[in-house]
């Protein structure tokens, strides 16, 4: 029997007098219409997501919705058809609307079809903080929110929870660390003076604690879709730690929320960027690649580049976008061609798919060393450049001479020559081979000779500008002079020059059969090498020229590095011998050597790194017809921001990542601090303020409590600066949090889900903290921060990687077996269990929330893992430190719940302890595996009761 | 009764489960956190009722199957060897494959202009249904009459993980649920001591894409497949620690039940309710899952006829644990075997050498697999499914440009063979026709999309109402592409 209204009632009454077209009327047209007449479809040419579409005329002629008039408007007209024909929505596509939203419908037309951009579309609005009648309760402005709110459904809140209650929520909240027993004590003292302050004091020494940044860097982690593993099928190990410990550093140094944005999207591009900003970004190299055989790299590059579209929009402005790609959004008005102007700002990175993951940045172990590391890798960067400047003048000044025609034969592949605008290219069949190798025999056109050009063209140049053929490795380039006797003898080369500063792989590889110059994995345009001879060659009359190339082999098991299509040019510019003479040139080609040396000796690991392309070779960005990669239509020009929010400020002529990161982390943005205000709540309240923290677009929840997320939101960009610390300060301290979770009847009916805020929290422990948690109450945890992931003790059998992987668990005892759970190695394909059983997601893609389930599973892990295990035996070692039982279970109990036990708990485990002392004495076998005595025995199974307990599991 | 299990027998009165997986206004995810409340509220004892996430719930209308085994041959069989008989195909062995059939097409491996590759074995047809099944699998002849095979499935993906994910997920890419998550979300555990949705592995490796080929994608983490283990420890942690017997466990339990009974009288969290039944559940699990995985006291004549060997890890037990949990109300039953990607390019992974052995290991215990099922009347109920996630090319693969060692064939989406059995498909029919030589289909095409919309309705779901709320969109098993159930293969 029900005896209270249940809470779901209120979130629907009936409306005020005024309508609100975004809280009353667009949940209407998303709910009966926008399905047919919305972002996907507009059938008879209507539509309900822009006003002036829907103002308009349909396919019949007739205006669907004429303001101040419903009964003239033809949407009014057909929802109230009795013809079936005519009816709205169609019979078969759902079923009428209710009397009372026709009425909401025709009271909207009628005041004037006002249109409303959504609620969270619109920047947040400064409120007056509400009157309550219990006025002594709040302790923070957010509190009034809450509490008008609870006045207003004729509830109280909940009285103040126990100080070890709030000890415990906050410590969990904060460093997902249970409190110590001394840390319960001096707080309950502290709290028996003052009870505010000694909260304050207490949440000051848990923000500063160096365990904040590893608690809220899991959070992170999940929408950063972090793994320690590159994904899909292969699923290799990956070297991406230093981002994760960039994580932790930033969330201790509470670096600022706007920075922290601007850092993970561009900090690459950012002045004179440090190390550490050139790490962050390292959060959009951890979308996945696909080193499959046969796997084509352009199309899981350009997966990748949506990833990380769909990851920037949910993880900062909680709106869904990757349906954007096939067509316009369904319901919010988002067009599909903005989803290629914003997939532009992705678009031009380096990174392709490539199997080994480049481009790869050397990162000191040390970060004292990062400075230097940073300078000398700049240093190098500078010096290619200079290097190139000097190079690429030259390039333009030489006259390139082109052969007036070439002999060719070839081993595993068909050369033929055809001459294109008069000169002579070579072109391979379509069955080339991988190793392939080509000899072309040409007269050259000059008498001396300095220089070889070898230029690679795609086979269609139009095509592959936006869909890039298969690409060439030149593994072995040789040239030989034939007299005219047909005696051949080598030239010696010098040098290969790319035709950009910082080439993937060294050109030079090309003289000595490494990897070495080439258009690898895939060419777009043509692109060209020179090489440079030794010393000048004189040409006698009568003689040839061979030049020999010797291609790559097949890549990811299946594409030859083969080219396809070419054409020589030769030079006799001096200039390209003798410019290696020049200062500068040997000054830049010492500096890059140095720099190089002295990064070798600096002790470092690497992490894939986010870089532009050069400029001079950009990809084209064009709009996938239906969303289909291979299909592309307009060329983008620029890069932008959907129109729907406040525009785009660029710094140069161009927009780069680095404006959008701006913008994003900018307090115009509507979005982007309102969804960090709602994941700290989601946090530390278990639903958020809106509840669905993946989708704040018109087909989301709207929030319990609107304008609180506004007030929050302004104080967070505005008075605390983006400071993550001081949002946490202010919800941790607020009297809405410190309340008892204690759950009436009343409540348990009328607001089960306690979305109003008439109890405190009371959440079951993450994963991560399950384990943090065990290990603290054993006193095993080892607190060392950062460094290479752990891997603990796996249950046997679990480890069957696809391709070669080891796990290698230390030995008991070794402090590298008891590190928190956020250095576990994050494997995509297979997750470590105590994981998948308590909800953490696989992190293949952005994680907005994680459901939060209730399973045997979970019982099993905590009962019998060998983590758990051999915890419960520790903990009962420290309880051993008490004097006599009755003291033994009380301090294993406030160790595992941080309470004072009570008299009948005590009762319990005393006779549990009689049951299983007299069991293990009756069975000494089984005794022996657990313990020397059958007491010591019966005490560590006590204390796989007490990590067991249900107050255990939750904060 | 108390307040708690009052509130949930009225909830239920007012809003079936099934009136929310329709309706529910506030997105499902809410709606399962909250009667993930109040599903606790049955009180500690082993009684279940409706609002418990994994209890049984009655599809929308009846249905044909209750139970599916997926045999999944991961890696791709090739269709010409088995199912496909395409005669033309011999005739042309080793000409150049026709120019018509390699434009625009992009392949995996092939380079150039491949050669045409006959069948390697022989074909006869079987049963009174005069099935078309090679000489490869003499098991199989014997139950032509109980297969529907389908030649003309379409995918879309021609990678393994990517197709892997379309055929188990209804989408290429990563984050969707796996079809024993859907069903298990809509239908429940029938077995309360056993998880509603089991994987098994063989063939020595695991498939590709690994664990997101059982995940729940956005559904609660509940639903996701459970991977099962042979050995002393079938599921992870299902052992008790070494000096914790079976008595001193019970009575560890006991107390913390008693405790936790405790804590919900204090706080009145159902979740503790919930916690309580689920810590039942697990000692539960300790028994019934190593007993129902251990298959060294089926009787000799049985793991004959099923090829099976205790103590090992193969397909041939992997088969016979399927009829078990089956029998045991198991949902979604879910085998991988690796190890049929047969390119060519090694002794293991060709036509010549390795798919022999593939077959051998198979072919005995999918037999065994139908007779049993049939034997113990379950095959009407039970819908058995064998294919792989698309097809093979009728050229012969030259990797990088050049002839392979061995004999093989690439991946090609745009035909390939699956078969189902039982669980109301039409018994002795062949749907669907690929063109001469077997490479694209002629007649009646069936994406993996309808495969899905076909596996829902045989469990009574319209596939186009059977979907969950997420991120702005009515998600659903067989996407956002037009789905058709194959009316042909219904019975």
């Amino acid at each position: 029997m029900l005896r209270f209204p249940p809470i779901i009632a209120f979130l629907t009454l009936p409306l005020a007098a005024e309508v609100d077209f975004s809280r009353d009327i667009r949940p209407l047209l998303n709910k009966h219409c926008t399905a047919c007449h919305g972002g996907v479809k507009e059938a008879g040419d209507v539509s309900f997501i822009y006003r002036e579409l829907a103002l308009g005329k349909g396919e019949s002629g007739k205006t669907v919705i004429v303001p101040g008039n419903p009964d003239a408007s033809e949407m009014i007209v057909r929802i109230l058809s009795k013809d079936p024909d005519d009816v709205m929505p169609k019979p078969e596509h759902g079923p009428p609307l209710a009397k009372h939203e026709v009425d909401l419908l025709r009271q909207w037309i009628k005041e004037g079809a006002k249109w409303g951009e959504h609620w969270s579309f619109v920047p947040p609005q400064n409120h007056p903080l509400p009157e309550v009648k219990q006025s002594a309760w709040p302790k923070r402005d957010l509190d009034r929110f809450i509490l008008a709110l609870l006045e207003k459904e004729n509830l109280s809140p909940s009285k103040h929870a126990t100080s070890e209650a709030w000890l415990r929520r906050a410590s969990f909240d904060l460093i997902g660390l249970p409190p110590t027993i001394e840390e319960l004590d001096a707080f309950e003292n502290a709290a028996a003076e003052n009870l505010d302050a000694a909260i304050a004091a207490e949440t000051d020494r848990l923000l500063a604690s160096p365990r904040f940044g590893e608690r809220w860097a899991s959070v992170w982690q999940d929408l950063a879709r972090y793994a320690d593993t590159s994904g899909y099928a292969d699923d290799h190990r990956r070297k991406v730690w230093k981002y994760r410990d960039w994580l932790i550093k930033a969330f201790n140094r509470d670096m600022p929320f706007d920075q922290f944005t601007i850092e993970q999207i561009g900090g690459d591009l950012i002045p004179n960027a440090t190390l550490e900003q050139k790490i962050a970004p390292t959060f959009h190299r951890l979308a996945q690649i696909n080193n499959e055989g046969g796997t084509d790299d352009e199309e899981f590059r350009v997966a990748a580049v949506m990833d990380r579209m769909s990851t920037t929009w949910e993880t900062w402005m909680g709106v869904s976008f990757g349906c954007v790609q096939c067509h316009s959004h369904p319901y919010d008005p988002i067009k599909h061609e903005e989803y290629f102007t914003f997939m532009e700002f992705f678009n031009q990175t380096l990174d392709a798919d490539i199997e080994e993951d480049p481009p790869l940045m050397p990162v000191p172990l040390d970060e004292k060393d990062y400075e230097l590391s940073n300078k000398l890798q700049n240093e190098i960067k500078e010096s290619e450049k200079a290097l190139f400047a000097v190079r690429d003048k030259m390039d333009v000044t030489s006259s390139w001479k082109h052969p007036s025609d070439i002999t060719a034969t070839a081993t595993k592949a068909i050369l033929t020559i055809r001459k294109e605008n008069g000169i002579p290219e070579f072109h391979a069949d379509a069955n080339a081979a991988a190793g392939a190798q080509y000899v072309l025999n040409f007269d050259a056109p000059l008498q001396n000779l300095t220089a070889l050009r070898l230029e690679l063209i795609p086979r269609d140049p139009k095509t592959a500008s936006h869909t890039p053929e298969w690409g060439a490795e030149i593994r072995k380039f040789q040239l030989q002079l034939v007299d005219s006797s047909g005696k051949t003898s080598d030239v010696p080369l010098h040098e290969v020059i790319a035709d950009e500063a910082h080439p993937m792989f060294d050109p030079n590889g090309s003289l000595h059969g490494k990897r070495g110059w080439g258009t690898y994995a895939k060419i777009s345009k043509a692109r060209h090498a020179t090489f440079v001879l030794k010393s000048p060659l004189i040409i006698p009359d009568g003689s040839k020229l061979r030049v020999t190339i010797l291609h790559g082999g097949a890549y990811l098991g299946s594409f030859p590095m083969v080219s396809r299509r070419g054409r020589l040019f030769v030079t006799d510019d001096m200039n390209w011998i003798s410019h290696r003479d020049q200062p500068e040139v040997v000054e830049a080609i010492k500096s890059i050597e140095q720099a190089k040396q002295k990064l070798k000796v600096i002790p470092s690991t690497t992490v894939p790194q986010l870089v532009e392309r050069d400029p001079e070779h950009p990809r084209a960005t064009h709009v996938f017809v239906r969303g289909n990669w291979l299909d592309k239509a307009d060329f983008i020009k620029e890069a932008n921001t959907p129109k729907l929010f406040p525009p785009l400020k660029k710094e140069g002529p161009r927009a780069t990542r680095l404006d959008l990161a701006r913008w994003i982390a900018s307090p115009e943005n509507p979005l982007t601090a309102r969804v960090a205000v709602n994941r700290f709540w989601l946090e530390l309240f278990g639903t958020g303020i809106v509840p669905t923290p993946e989708d704040f677009g018109s087909a989301g929840e709207a929030p319990t409590h609107p304008e609180l997320l506004d007030h929050l939101t302004l104080r967070f960009s505005g008075e605390m600066k983006w400071s993550v610390k001081s949002m946490l300060r202010e919800l941790v301290t607020s009297a809405a949090y410190r309340q008892d979770s204690a759950v009436t009847d009343e409540l348990a009916q009328r607001d089960a889900d306690n979305r109003l805020i008439a109890r405190g929290p009371r959440q079951r422990l993450t994963a991560e903290m399950m384990r943090d948690h065990a290990l603290t109450a054993a006193g095993l945890i080892s607190h060392k921060i950062g460094g290479e992931p752990i891997h603990p003790p796996l249950p046997p059998g679990v480890w069957q990687p696809f391709v070669k992987d080891t796990w290698n668990t230390p030995k008991v005892g070794d402090p590298q077996r008891y590190r928190r759970a956020v250095y576990i190695y994050y494997k995509r394909g297979l997750q470590y269990p105590l994981f998948g059983s308590f909800d953490a997601p696989l992190r293949d893609l952005c994680s907005k929330r994680r459901m939060v389930s209730n399973t045997p599973l979970q019982a099993l892990t905590v009962l019998n893992d060998e983590a758990f295990h051999e915890a419960s035996i520790s903990l009962s070692k420290q309880m051993s430190s008490a004097p006599d039982l009755d003291s033994r279970i009380a301090l294993g109990y406030r160790t595992t719940t941080s309470r004072h036990i009570s008299k009948d708990r005590t009762d319990e485990l005393r006779d549990l302890h009689k049951r299983l002392t007299e069991q293990y004495r009756s069975n000494p076998d089984e005794m022996k595996k657990i313990a020397a005595n059958a007491e010591d025995a019966a005490l560590a199974v006590l204390a796989s009761v007490l990590l067991n307990l249900d107050e255990s599991f939750t904060r | 009764m108390n307040a708690l299990q009052h509130l949930a027998q009225e909830e239920l009165r007012h809003a079936t489960r099934r009136h929310f997986l329709k309706e529910s206004a506030f997105g499902l995810g809410a709606l399962w956190l909250g009667s993930n409340n109040l599903m606790a509220a049955s009180g500690a004892k082993v009684e279940r009722d409706a609002t418990k996430p994994l209890d049984t719930v009655a599809p929308s209308f009846a249905p044909k199957a209750k139970r599916v085994i997926f045999l999944h041959m991961a890696g791709a069989p090739s269709q010409f060897e088995l199912f496909d008989h395409k005669p033309v195909l011999e005739k042309y062995n080793g000409k150049d494959c026709p120019a018509e059939y390699l434009e625009g097409q992009r392949f995996a491996f092939i380079q150039g202009v491949p050669q045409l590759l006959g069948p390697q074995f022989q074909f006869k047809q079987h049963g009174q249904s005069g099935a078309w099944i090679s000489d490869r699998l003499p098991s199989l002849h014997k139950h032509a009459d109980k297969l529907c095979i389908i030649k003309s499935m379409v995918t879309d993906q021609f990678n393994h993980a990517p197709a892997k994910l379309m055929m188990h997920t209804g989408n290429a890419n990563l984050g969707y649920p796996s079809m024993g998550a859907w069903l298990t979300w809509g239908l429940g555990t029938e077995n309360q001591n056993l998880p509603g949705y089991m994987v098994l592995l063989s063939g020595g490796r695991p498939p590709r894409a690994g664990a997101a080929l059982w995940s729940t994608g956005f559904l609660p983490t509940v639903y996701q497949g459970v991977q099962c283990r042979s050995g002393p420890d079938p599921i992870l942690n299902a052992a008790n620690p070494p000096g914790l017997n079976r008595d001193i466990r019970r009575a560890a339990l006991d107390s913390l039940n008693r405790l936790n009974t405790r804590t919900h009288e204090e706080i009145g969290d159902p979740e503790t309710i919930t916690r309580i039944s689920q810590y039942e559940m697990a000692y539960r699990m300790q028994v019934s899952v190593p007993e129902i995985m251990s298959i060294k006291d089926e009787p000799q004549p049985v793991l004959d006829m099923y090829g099976a060997n205790p103590g090992k890890t193969s397909f041939a037990n992997n088969c016979l644990l399927a009829r078990k949990l089956a029998e045991n109300g198991v949902r979604f039953i879910q085998l991988f075997d690796w190890g049929w990607d047969t390119h060519g390019s090694n002794a293991q992974e060709s036509l010549n050498v390795g798919f022999l052995k593939k077959c051998e290991d198979i072919d005995k215990a999918i037999g065994a697999l139908l007779s049993d099922l049939e034997m113990r009347g379950m095959l009407e109920d039970t819908l058995v499914v064998w294919g792989g996630e698309f097809g093979r090319t009728p050229m012969q693969e030259n990797r990088g440009g050049t002839a392979n060692a061995f004999v093989g064939r690439d991946h090609n989406p745009n035909a390939f063979t699956i078969w189902m059995a039982g669980g109301g498909v039409k018994p002795g029919i062949t749907y669907g026709e690929t063109d001469d030589l077997g490479y694209r289909v002629a007649k009646d095409p069936v994406q993996v999309r309808d495969f899905h919309a076909t596996l829902l309705q045989l469990f009574g779901f319209d596939h186009h109402k059977f979907s969950f709320p997420f991120q702005g969109l009515n998600q659903k098993l067989t996407g956002v592409k037009p789905a058709k159930v194959v009316k042909g293969i219904l019975a």
